[in-house]
């Protein structure tokens, strides 16, 4: 049982994978192709010109809006490597405000598509976390697309983390309509994430909407 | 073909991209009007109709596929060319079963695009002028259905 569960978890994790670098790609063949047209733009205008009377103030708008784009890839690029690096280990010391800030990042664009807005409420220095970095961000995850998946447009789902006592509490709340029809399963079914929260050695709890994950601070 | 005769309108979320898009493609003699999701493109398409569009797929709200589907109803002269960054080969074989007339992944060379284009209109340009010749010979029945294939093809 063990054994079938962990592969089930590995499996979850590789889909998990899949879907952030299903979005990430995404991400970045936008910014690319805004780079290539900004730059077209500017070849444009140089024939258009032939240096005659340039306008040098539409050439920095463009440079400005290049450099733009360049300063976003290389902060998705920045988080998809921290993403990426959360495997080495199976347990580590880490900070829960960074790893959700991340996962954040990565998901962004799909929020944006389904008009949702993800807010962050995170409490400053909180104490570092003991467990695995990967399988936290694999059950917040599934918490936070389910909710994305059934609420309607224009909904606001908001993660907050607080310490609490000897704990780290992670709480998600939403408000919005919920969809008429919930076409969505959990992406991990809840035996599993049960399984995986048990990794972490946290708990769920579930009142009115609000899902509240605690994790143990003291090994 | 005269100046800025063929009227094209660009579908894109990103608005940086969709903008610069424009642009380009207005330096290259093209009238370009600009949406920056579905549901403002079918909007513009009540106050004009453009002959070519170049449309997104993943987009908030409305999904390109979607937008599709509604012009093949409601406007089946325009000429639809998608232009994506998320494209798969079944999103490809499904705009094409839908009647959109190419399908492009970005980042797309402009020059290839505007070719596309000039392309896509000329194709609607015969079809028309097809239709007229028939209608003007008298031949109704054949002309209706020259516009008939034109929707049942799409």
């Amino acid at each position: 049982m063990e054994h079938k569960g962990e592969e089930h978890l590995r499996l979850l994790q590789l889909q998990f994978v899949g879907k952030i670098l299903a979005g990430f790609t995404h991400e970045i063949k936008n910014y690319i192709a805004i780079i290539k047209e900004s730059a077209g733009l500017m070849e444009d205008m140089v024939k258009l010109d032939k240096g005659q009377k340039g306008k040098p103030e539409q050439y920095l708008e463009i440079i400005r809006s290049i450099e733009e784009q360049i300063q976003k890839t290389n902060d998705l690029f920045r988080y998809l490597n921290r993403f990426a690096h959360r495997m080495d280990h199976e347990f580590s010391a880490f900070n829960i405000n960074e790893s959700l800030e991340e996962l954040f990042a990565l998901i962004q664009r799909v929020a944006n598509q389904k008009r949702i807005t993800l807010k962050k409420d995170f409490q400053r220095e909180i104490p570092s976390f003991h467990g695995n970095p990967s399988i936290f961000q694999l059950v917040i995850f599934s918490f936070l697309e389910e909710k994305m998946t059934n609420l309607d447009k224009n909904s606001i789902i908001t993660v907050k983390i607080g310490a609490k006592g000897n704990s780290i509490g992670v709480s998600i709340s939403s408000e919005g309509v919920l969809k008429g029809e919930q076409d969505v399963q959990a992406m991990i079914p809840p035996e599993m994430r049960m399984f995986a929260l048990e990794k972490l050695k946290g708990t769920v709890s579930e009142s009115n909407g609000i899902i509240d994950v605690t994790l143990p601070l003291s090994r | 073909m005269k100046k800025k005769d063929i009227k094209v309108l660009v579908v894109d979320d990103e608005v940086a991209f969709a903008n610069t898009l424009t642009q380009r493609l207005e330096m290259r003699d093209l009238k370009v009007g600009t949406a920056y999701d579905g549901e403002q493109a079918l909007t513009k398409l009540k106050e004009e109709e453009p002959d070519v569009m170049v449309l997104d797929l993943k987009m908030p709200g409305m999904h390109g596929m979607e937008v599709l589907r509604e012009i093949r109803k409601a406007y089946p002269d325009i000429q639809v060319i998608i232009l994506t960054g998320h494209g798969t080969d079944k999103d490809a074989e499904e705009a094409k079963r839908l009647g959109g007339f190419d399908f492009l992944r970005k980042p797309a060379d402009i020059d290839h695009l505007e070719h596309k284009i000039r392309r896509a209109f000329q194709e609607k340009l015969e079809r028309t002028m097809t239709a007229i010749a028939f209608a003007e010979a008298g031949e109704f029945d054949t002309a209706r259905k020259i516009i008939k294939e034109e929707d049942e093809e799409q």
